[in-house]
């Protein structure tokens, strides 16, 4: 492209085609970062509740910081390499609906230092968390991360209903619903897309 | 009777700038590649083009890195956007 001076009708054409190109379309592997906490909340869940059962011992409930430490490197890692040199207004929007809420899961797990009997931890977590989904789902037009976000939220006051062991297992079903299932499909979503794309 | 048509703004009269606004306008920012890549123009011409539309303070430009590469990012500014939206007000008058 050079710098050359258009007709009035060229103009529209190259404004229509440009902005054709940055239309919201699915990326490669925009559904490994549902699947990456999702895994991690499944694995750090059965791993607690197992050994709970296993040592009685409730110093086991520390490894839930395994979530984090390991969550948000290796999330930083995946969103380094899967950078796209754009981001559109609604990636832009998504990215702040989860920095205040890792914001707020970061405190509250702060919180549990102080006092663990203090808050209904997992379901605090819980209900942000699946709040974010769901954000993410309306705003992304996604409806199986919106409908699960939905699944998730109505799940997080079954928390409050059962008991501390049971929570532990709720919430290790409620990561697979809200987060791996949505996961997966995003990603065959794409590789629909890229199949239709390669037909045309 | 006799037409009266606005005059096109010289600055983004001109293919490869208004391809860059017309890209910037639909995004909330872009890297140089990718305008690079989206408009199909050489690295020279593309970086005299957002320098011109950066000295009319159409678009912001931030030098960063990425790791330890070098990283271009640009923006369109509310006067950029107003520029673009008169620009196609403009244009509507000649083809319609």
């Amino acid at each position: 492209m050079e710098e050359k001076i258009l007709s009035e009708k060229e103009s529209l054409e190259l404004i229509s085609k440009m902005i054709s190109e940055t239309k919201n379309k699915l990326e490669r592997g925009g559904g490994n970062i549902f699947l990456l906490w999702g895994y991690l909340g499944v694995c750090v869940s059965l791993i607690v509740y197992g050994l709970l059962n296993f040592t009685e011992n409730y110093a086991v409930q520390w490894l839930w910081f395994l979530i984090p430490v390991i969550g948000y490197p290796a999330m930083f890692f995946m969103k380094g390499k899967s950078h796209t040199g754009s981001v559109t207004f609604i990636g832009s929007v998504i990215s702040k609906i989860w920095i205040v809420i890792g914001v707020c899961t970061i405190l509250v797990s702060i919180s549990i230092l102080y006092d663990y009997t203090l808050l209904p931890i997992l379901f605090i977590m819980s209900l942000l968390v699946t709040a974010g989904v769901t954000m993410s789902g309306l705003v992304l037009k996604f409806k199986p991360a919106a409908v699960a976000g939905f699944i998730g939220i109505v799940l997080s006051f079954v928390l409050l209903l059962v008991s501390w062991k049971s929570q532990i297992l709720v919430f290790a079903a409620m990561s697979a619903i809200m987060l791996i299932i949505p996961g997966h499909i995003l990603n065959s979503a794409f590789r629909k897309q890229q199949k239709n794309a390669n037909n045309v | 009777m006799l037409t009266m048509f606005k005059e096109l703004d010289p600055l983004l009269h001109s293919q490869l700038r208004l391809a860059v606004i017309s890209l910037l306008m639909s995004l909330e920012e872009a890297d140089f590649v990718f305008l690079r890549e989206k408009t199909g123009a050489t690295a020279g011409n593309l970086s005299v083009q957002l320098e011109k539309l950066s000295e009319a303070g159409y678009i912001e430009v931030a030098k960063s890195f990425l790791g330890k590469r070098p990283r271009t990012t640009c923006r369109i500014t509310a006067q950029g956007q107003k520029a673009f939206e008169e620009y196609i007000e403009a244009i509507k008058g000649y083809i319609g």
